[in-house]
C-alpha cells in the first residue's frame, strides 16, 4: 500500500525538471529541517564543549575550549559510581515506562470503550490532580516513605522499587488521554465484533486493540522513558546511597553546589545520558511511524 | 479450586519474597545492630568515607557516608529528622545551626575544655548557638582576593589601587575585566560582604553578648544607605568594576584565561586555579581608601549529632573524640584544603602551603555569618539591592525597600 | 494475578502485624477485599482495568495531596513541625550545660553482673586517677578495677564491660542516664568514652503548662494557639510544634497589601506564558511533525527525528543554566553572536521574551513526538480524498487533518499549559523572576504565580509549609477553572460526553 502510493505521486509530475522536482517534494522539507536542527542543536554544542574542556566550566562565550581531552569522561567513569548509577536509571526507566504503558493503556481502554458512572469525573480528575503545584507534596511523599522504610525495607529508600511506585502513582495522568484520544480513533466495529464473535473484553483489548495502538503506546513509553531518565526531584530524596543513586541525582550533586560546580563531568555524563534515549527512541520511531500503515484499520 | 490455587500462588510468592529479603537479614545479624550513617555534601563523601569506615571497623559497626546535594542538604536533614529517617551525623556549615535547633533536629554537644581550647576560636564562636556548642568545626573558609601575578605582581593595599590597576590593563587590552566578583541578575550578599562592611554597613548589630541581635537590624540604616552608594560608585554607571554580568558560572573561567587579573573568591577555588595554570597570590580583600576594615563572612564546616539519630551513642563518640583528633583533622585537609579549625593543624598546614595560610590571614578580621535563623530573611530582598544598586538605580530607594520587607519578615 | 495481590497484601502485613499497627493492618485487607472483589465479580467490568493503575494514583498523587490540604489550616513551618512533646523533649534536652569548672570523666559503659544485658552502670575515672562506678542512685567508689594508662576502665570485679556496638545498641538508656552528683547536676555521658557533669537548665512542669529556666528564673507559658512556649516580656524559646490556626494563612494571602497590588500583573504574565508556550511549542511541533510526515522516501528521516529530539532527553535543569549563562549580556553566546547589546534578563520585556525562548526549545521536541503519534491516527484516505476533491494542500490540512488531530491534542495542549502555567524551574533557574523594580524585592516582570508564593512562603524566614500549601490551594483552583473551562470548549467535548 505505501509503496503504490509512493509510485503512483510522481506520475502527476511526470514533466518537471529532476532538481526542482526534488525541491518540490523533498528539498523543502530538507531546508526547513535544518532550521530547526540549528536552533535544536547549537545550545547541545556547548555540552559537547564543556564535556571536553578539562576546566570543567561553563564558558558559554566561545564554542572551542581553548584545550580540550577526554578526562571528565575518564574521570566519571573512573572517579564515581557512573557505572551503577547507569544501570540504575536503565532499569528504573525502562520499568517505569513498560508498567506505565500498561496502567494507562488499560485505564485508556475503558474511558474510550464503556460508558459507567464516573466517567466523566475519572477523566477531568486525571488532568485536574496534575496541576496540583508539585513542590510540597515530595515533603508529604517523603514523610509517607518514612514510615514505609520502617516497615518494608525492600521498597524504602535507597531502593529502586519504593521510587517506582512513587512513579507510578503517576501512570494515570495525561499519557492516558493521549492514549484515549488514540483509542477513539479505531473504529468501534473492530473490537465490538470480536466480542460477538465469542471473544471476552480483554481478549478483544490484548488482542484486537493493543496492536493496534502500538505508535501511541511507543510515543507514551518514550515519553515515560525521557521523562523518568531526567527525573532528580522526587529521586534524590529517595536515593542516598552512592550506589542506588541514578544518574540524574548523581549528576545533579555535581553542579548543585556552585562553589564546585564540575559542569565538565555534568556535561560528560549529559551526553553519555542522551545515548540511552536515543537508542530507546531508535528503537521505537519504527512503531511510532509504521503503526498504522500496517493495513488492519484500513479493513 | 480458584481460591485454593490463589492461596497457594500466594504462599509461594510470600515464601520467594521472605527468602529474597532473607539474604539481608542474615547479613545484618552477624553485623551488631544497626547502621550509623553520616550525611554529607558530594564535595566532602569521598573525603570522609576511609575515616568513616575506620571508626566503624574499631568499633564493631557499619558506617555509610551518603551524599546528598548540596542545595538540598539542610532542608531534606530537617524533613528526614521530621519523619524519623534521618542520618546520625550531618556534615554542614555553621550558620544552619539556628533553623536545625529550632526544628529540633541536632543534639548540643559537650566538649572537655581542653578540646574546646584547642579549636579556632572563631569557629567555635560561629558553632556556638544560644550558649551550646552545637556542632564540632573542623575547617573554615572566608573570602580573599586571588590575583594573577604575570597582570598584577603587587597585592593592592586599597580598593582604589586595584581599580587603577585593573583599569590600566584594561586600557592596554591585556583583560577584559576590572574585577572578578561575582554578583549575577540577584546578587550576591555574601560575596559582596567585605565592601559593604568596609564601606560603614552592617547586617545585625550585636547584644551585649556578642550575639547577633535581629532587634538591630543595619539594612536600611543612614550606614547602610551609604554603604551602597560607595558601591554604586563602583557600579555600572559609575566605573564599571562591579557588573551584574558576572555570576557564578562564569567568574572562575574569567580569571583562569586571564580576562581578568583580580578574582575575589574563597579557598574552594584554588584546586581549579592551580589547575588552570596560572601564576598567583592570595592576600585580604581590599577596602576601600579611609574606610572601615573589611570583615568577609567566616564560614565554618562542622559535624552535627542527630537529635533523632538511633546510634547516638556512636555519633557522639565519633564527633566528640574522633572527629577532634588532629590526624584525621590533617587528613580531611590534604583531601580538600581548606583552614583547618584545629589551631595546631592549622599552624603545621600554614608553613607547608603559603596560599591557605594567606586565606586565613585575610579571614583574620571577619566574622561568623550569623547562624540566626532570621538570616534567611536578608539575602533575598538584600541581594536584589545591591544587584539593581550596582545597575543604576538609587540606593536609598533600594536600600529601603529592601530594608521594609526584610522588617515584614522578621515581624 | 489475585495470587500475587494476596502474596504482595500477605507480605506487607507481617510487618504491620508485628509491630501491632492495626490501622494499617485494617488498610491492607480493606484493599485487598477490593481487588478481591472486582476481579471475582462478573460485573464491575471498567473497574477492572482502572483498578491498577488508580490505586498507584490514590496512593502516590491523590493522599499527598490531600496531606498538603491539611497543612494548610496548621502553622506548620521551620520550627513548627513536630508535636508539644517532641518540642518538650528538645528543649529540655538542649538546655543540658555543662558545670563550670567541673570534671570530665573517662567513661567506660558497663552492665551490672555477668550479663550484657544487666542493668546500665557508667564505670568513670577523674582525672587524678580514682575510679567510680555511678547509675541512677549516685556515685560510688569503685575497687578493683582495671585501668589502662591513659585512665580507661577495662574490667571491674561485678561488671560486665560492654564493647562499643553493644554500649551504641542501648544509645537510649545512656543518653537518658545521669548519674546525680549533688544539687541539681548529674553526670552524663558524652559518647562512650568521656563523661561530663552538667545540669538541664531549663525544665517543663505540666502543672502550669510551662518551662522554667533554673538559672534566670523566668517561666516560659505554653502557647498552643502559636505552638510556642513564650514569657512575659514576649521572648520565646525556639523549638515550637504544630498547631491549627484556621484559615489564618488563607486571610494572610487575601489581605496583604503587596500581594494585592502585585497579584493581577502576575497573574496575567503567567497566563500569556502560559499560553504563548503552549502556542509556540504547539505549532513548531507540529510544523517539524508534518515536515517529516511524508510516505514519500525521504533520505535522513530518522537522524532528523533523533537530532531534534535531542534538546528534550538533556536534563532540563542543566539546560535551563546553560541558556541563562547565553543571555548574558557581557558574556552571553547571543550577544555576541548576533552583535547585540541587549541587557536581556535587565529589562521586563527582553527578559520575558528569553523565557519564553528557553522554554520553547525545551518543549518543542514534546509536542513534536506527541503531534508525530496522532498524525498516524489519522487515515490518510480522508486527506487523500480531499485533495481529490479539488482541495489545496493548505486546505486539506486546515479542513480535514487539523480538526482530526485536535482532537488527540487537545489534552495534551491543556496538560501542557497547565505544566507550563506551573513551570518553576523554567523561571526560577533563568530569571529567578526578575527583573524586579527597585521599590518592591518580592514581585518580578517575570514572575509566575508558583515562583512567587515560593518566594513568600520559603524565600525568608524559613520553610512555611501551611503558608505554601495554603497559597497552592488558590493556584491550583485557578489552573483548574481555566483549564477545565478550555477544555469544555475544545473539540474533546463531545468525546469525554458521548
Amino acid at each position: 500500500m505505501a509503496r503504490s502510493a509512493a509510485a503512483k505521486a510522481p506520475a502527476r509530475h511526470g514533466r518537471a525538471h529532476p532538481l526542482s522536482l526534488w525541491a518540490r517534494r523533498t528539498g523543502w522539507r530538507h531546508l526547513v529541517m535544518l532550521v530547526f536542527l540549528v536552533f535544536a542543536l547549537f545550545p547541545i554544542l556547548f555540552v559537547v564543549s564543556a564535556a571536553l574542556n578539562p576546566l570543567g566550566t561553563l564558558s558559554s562565550s566561545t564554542l572551542v575550549p581553548r584545550s580540550a581531552g577526554l578526562q571528565n569522561f575518564l574521570q566519571l567513569l573512573g572517579g564515581t559510581h557512573f557505572g551503577r548509577w547507569y544501570a540504575n536509571s536503565l532499569l528504573i526507566a525502562m520499568a517505569n515506562a513498560a508498567a506505565t504503558v500498561f496502567l494507562s493503556a488499560l485505564a485508556a481502554y475503558v474511558f474510550s470503550r464503556f460508558r459507567f458512572a464516573g466517567r466523566r469525573l475519572g477523566l477531568y480528575g486525571l488532568l485536574v490532580i496534575q496541576m496540583f503545584p508539585q513542590f510540597l507534596a515530595i515533603v508529604a511523599i517523603y514523610l509517607m516513605f518514612s514510615t514505609v522504610s520502617d516497615y518494608w525495607p525492600a521498597v524504602g529508600f535507597n531502593t529502586p522499587w519504593g521510587l517506582m511506585l512513587v512513579y507510578l502513582g503517576g501512570a494515570l495522568s495525561i499519557n492516558t488521554w493521549l492514549m484515549k484520544g488514540f483509542f477513539d480513533t479505531i473504529p468501534a466495529a473492530l473490537d465490538e465484533s470480536a466480542q460477538v464473535d465469542g471473544a471476552t473484553h480483554a481478549q478483544a483489548f490484548f488482542r484486537i486493540m493493543l496492536p493496534l495502538v502500538t505508535p501511541v503506546l511507543a510515543v507514551v513509553g518514550l515519553l515515560v522513558f525521557i521523562a523518568t531518565v531526567n527525573e532528580f526531584l522526587i529521586a534524590s530524596v529517595f536515593l542516598r546511597d552512592p550506589e542506588a543513586k541514578t544518574v540524574a541525582v548523581g549528576l545533579y550533586g555535581m553542579v548543585a553546589d556552585q562553589r564546585d560546580a564540575n559542569f565538565g563531568m555534568f556535561s560528560a555524563g549529559t551526553l553519555l545520558l542522551a545515548v540511552p534515549v536515543l537508542s530507546v527512541f531508535w528503537f521505537l520511531q519504527r512503531y511510532i511511524a509504521e503503526g498504522l500503515t500496517s493495513g488492519a484499520v484500513k479493513g | 479450586m480458584r481460591i485454593r490455587s490463589a492461596g497457594l500462588l500466594a504462599a509461594t510468592a510470600a515464601l520467594a519474597l521472605t527468602t529474597a529479603c532473607g539474604g539481608g537479614g542474615q547479613e545484618a545479624a552477624d553485623q551488631p545492630k544497626g547502621t550509623m550513617v553520616i550525611w554529607a555534601d558530594p564535595e566532602r563523601t569521598e573525603v570522609l568515607q576511609p575515616f568513616a569506615e575506620e571508626f566503624g571497623s574499631a568499633n564493631g559497626i557499619k558506617v555509610d557516608v551518603q551524599e546528598v546535594a548540596a542545595d538540598t542538604i539542610q532542608s531534606d536533614f530537617v524533613t528526614a529528622h521530621e519523619g524519623g529517617s534521618g542520618p546520625d551525623v550531618l556534615v554542614g556549615a555553621h550558620d544552619w545551626i539556628g533553623n536545625l535547633v529550632q526544628n529540633g533536629a541536632i543534639d548540643p554537644l559537650q566538649l572537655p575544655q581542653e578540646k574546646v581550647d584547642a579549636l579556632n576560636e572563631v569557629a567555635v564562636e560561629a558553632t556556638t548557638y544560644d550558649g551550646q556548642l552545637y556542632g564540632v568545626p573542623y575547617a573554615m573558609e572566608n573570602l580573599a582576593l586571588i590575583r594573577n601575578t604575570e597582570l598584577a605582581p603587587e597585592a593592592p593595599e586599597t580598593f582604589e589601587d586595584l581599580v587603577e590597576t585593573g583599569k590600566r590593563l584594561k586600557q592596554d587590552g591585556e583583560v577584559e575585566e576590572v574585577l572578578g566578583l561575582q554578583v549575577g541578575q540577584t546578587g550576591d550578599p555574601y560575596h559582596m560582604q567585605p565592601f559593604y562592611t568596609s564601606a560603614g554597613g552592617y547586617l545585625f548589630g550585636t547584644d551585649d553578648q556578642g550575639n547577633p541581635d535581629p532587634a538591630d537590624l543595619g539594612v536600611g540604616t543612614p550606614e547602610s544607605v551609604a554603604a551602597f552608594e560607595k558601591i554604586a560608585e563602583f557600579g555600572e554607571e559609575g566605573e564599571g568594576v562591579f557588573k551584574r554580568s558576572i555570576d557564578a558560572e562564569n567568574v572562575a573561567s574569567l580569571f583562569h584565561q586571564g580576562k581578568t587579573a583580580f578574582f575575589v573568591t574563597g579557598p574552594w577555588s584554588l584546586g581549579a586555579v592551580q589547575e588552570a595554570g596560572v601564576e598567583y597570590d592570595v592576600s585580604p580583600v581590599p577596602g576601600f581608601a579611609g574606610g572601615e576594615e573589611p570583615r568577609p563572612f567566616v564560614g565554618v564546616q562542622a559535624f552535627f549529632v542527630a537529635s533523632g539519630s538511633k546510634n547516638k551513642v556512636l555519633a557522639e563518640e565519633f564527633v566528640t573524640n574522633y572527629v577532634t583528633d588532629p590526624e584525621l583533622a590533617t587528613a580531611l585537609y590534604e583531601a580538600d584544603p581548606r583552614p583547618p579549625a584545629l589551631t595546631e593543624v592549622m599552624e603545621k598546614v600554614s608553613k607547608d602551603d603559603p596560599a591557605v595560610a594567606k586565606f586565613i590571614d585575610a579571614g583574620a578580621d571577619g566574622r561568623p555569618m550569623p547562624a540566626i535563623p532570621q538570616m534567611d530573611a536578608i539575602w533575598d530582598p538584600f541581594g536584589k539591592a545591591q544587584a539593581a544598586v550596582i545597575g543604576g538605580a538609587d540606593p536609598q530607594k533600594a536600600v529601603e525597600s529592601a530594608a521594609e520587607t526584610i522588617r515584614e519578615e522578621i515581624g | 494475578m489475585l495470587g500475587l495481590a494476596a502474596a504482595v497484601a500477605l507480605w506487607a502485613v507481617f510487618p504491620l502485624y508485628s509491630a501491632g499497627n492495626w490501622a494499617g493492618v485494617g488498610a491492607v485487607v480493606a484493599v485487598t477485599g477490593l481487588i478481591f472483589y472486582v476481579y471475582l465479580s462478573k460485573r464491575a467490568v471498567p473497574a477492572k482495568y482502572l483498578v491498577p493503575g488508580t490505586l498507584f494514583l490514590v496512593a502516590f498523587q491523590i493522599i499527598p495531596v490531600l496531606y498538603t490540604l491539611s497543612t494548610s489550616v496548621t502553622n506548620y513551618s521551620d520550627g513548627h513541625r513536630g508535636t508539644k512533646e517532641e518540642a518538650v523533649e528538645q528543649i529540655e534536652a538542649s538546655s543540658v550545660q555543662r558545670s563550670p569548672d567541673s570534671t570530665s570523666y573517662t567513661l567506660t559503659v558497663a552492665a551490672r553482673g555477668s550479663a550484657p544485658g544487666g542493668e546500665l552502670v557508667f564505670l568513670l575515672t577523674a582525672p587524678d586517677g580514682s575510679a567510680y562506678a555511678g547509675d541512677a542512685q549516685g556515685l560510688q567508689p569503685l575497687p578493683g578495677a582495671t585501668v589502662t594508662p591513659s585512665g580507661k576502665i577495662t574490667a571491674a570485679p561485678g561488671y560486665t564491660v560492654l564493647p562499643p556496638s553493644q554500649a551504641n545498641a542501648r544509645s537510649e538508656e545512656i543518653t537518658g542516664l545521669a548519674v546525680p552528683s549533688g544539687s541539681g547536676t548529674g553526670i552524663r555521658s558524652s559518647g562512650f568514652s568521656t563523661a561530663y557533669e552538667g545540669r538541664s537548665t531549663l525544665t517543663y512542669d505540666a502543672g502550669c503548662d510551662c518551662i522554667t529556666d533554673a538559672e534566670t528564673g523566668r517561666v516560659y507559658t505554653a502557647d498552643d494557639e502559636r505552638g510556642a512556649f513564650v514569657a512575659d516580656n514576649g521572648d520565646r524559646l525556639p523549638q515550637g510544634w504544630r498547631v491549627g490556626v484556621g484559615m489564618a494563612n488563607f486571610a494572610r494571602f487575601l489581605t496583604d497589601p503587596d500581594i494585592r497590588s502585585s497579584f493581577l500583573g502576575i497573574l496575567t504574565w503567567n497566563i500569556a506564558f502560559a499560553a504563548g508556550t503552549t502556542a509556540m511549542v504547539f505549532a513548531l511541533g507540529l510544523c517539524v511533525a508534518l515536515t517529516l510526515h511524508t510516505r514519500e522516501h525521504f533520505t535522513g528521516r530518522t537522524a532528523y527525528r533523533l537530532l531534534v529530539v535531542l534538546p528534550y532527553a538533556m536534563p532540563s535543569f542543566a539546560m535551563f543554566l546553560l541558556w541563562r549563562s547565553m543571555f548574558n549580556s557581557d558574556f552571553g553566546l547571543l550577544n555576541r553572536m548576533l552583535g547585540l547589546d541587549t541587557d536581556w534578563f535587565g529589562e521586563p520585556w527582553t527578559a520575558r521574551a528569553a523565557v519564553l525562548i528557553v522554554n520553547i526549545w525545551l518543549g518543542f521536541p514534546y509536542m513534536f513526538l506527541v503531534a508525530t503519534g496522532a498524525l498516524q491516527s489519522i487515515p490518510r484516505e480522508l486527506v487523500q480524498a480531499a485533495r481529490i476533491d479539488g482541495a489545496g494542500a493548505w486546505q486539506a490540512f486546515r479542513q480535514v487533518t487539523l480538526p482530526l488531530l485536535m482532537v488527540a491534542m487537545a489534552p495534551i495542549l491543556v496538560a501542557t499549559f497547565a505544566f507550563n502555567f506551573n513551570n518553576f524551574n523554567a523561571v526560577w533557574l533563568t530569571t529567578e523572576g526578575g527583573p524586579f523594580p527597585t521599590d518592591n524585592p518580592m514581585a518580578g516582570a517575570t514572575d509566575l504565580l508558583i515562583t512567587y508564593t515560593y518566594r513568600l512562603a520559603f524565600g525568608a524566614s524559613g520553610a512555611q509549609y501551611g503558608y505554601a500549601a495554603a497559597l497552592s490551594v488558590f493556584i491550583f483552583l485557578i489552573v483548574t477553572v481555566m483549564s477545565v473551562v478550555s477544555l469544555r470548549r475544545s473539540a474533546s467535548l463531545e468525546e469525554v460526553h458521548r
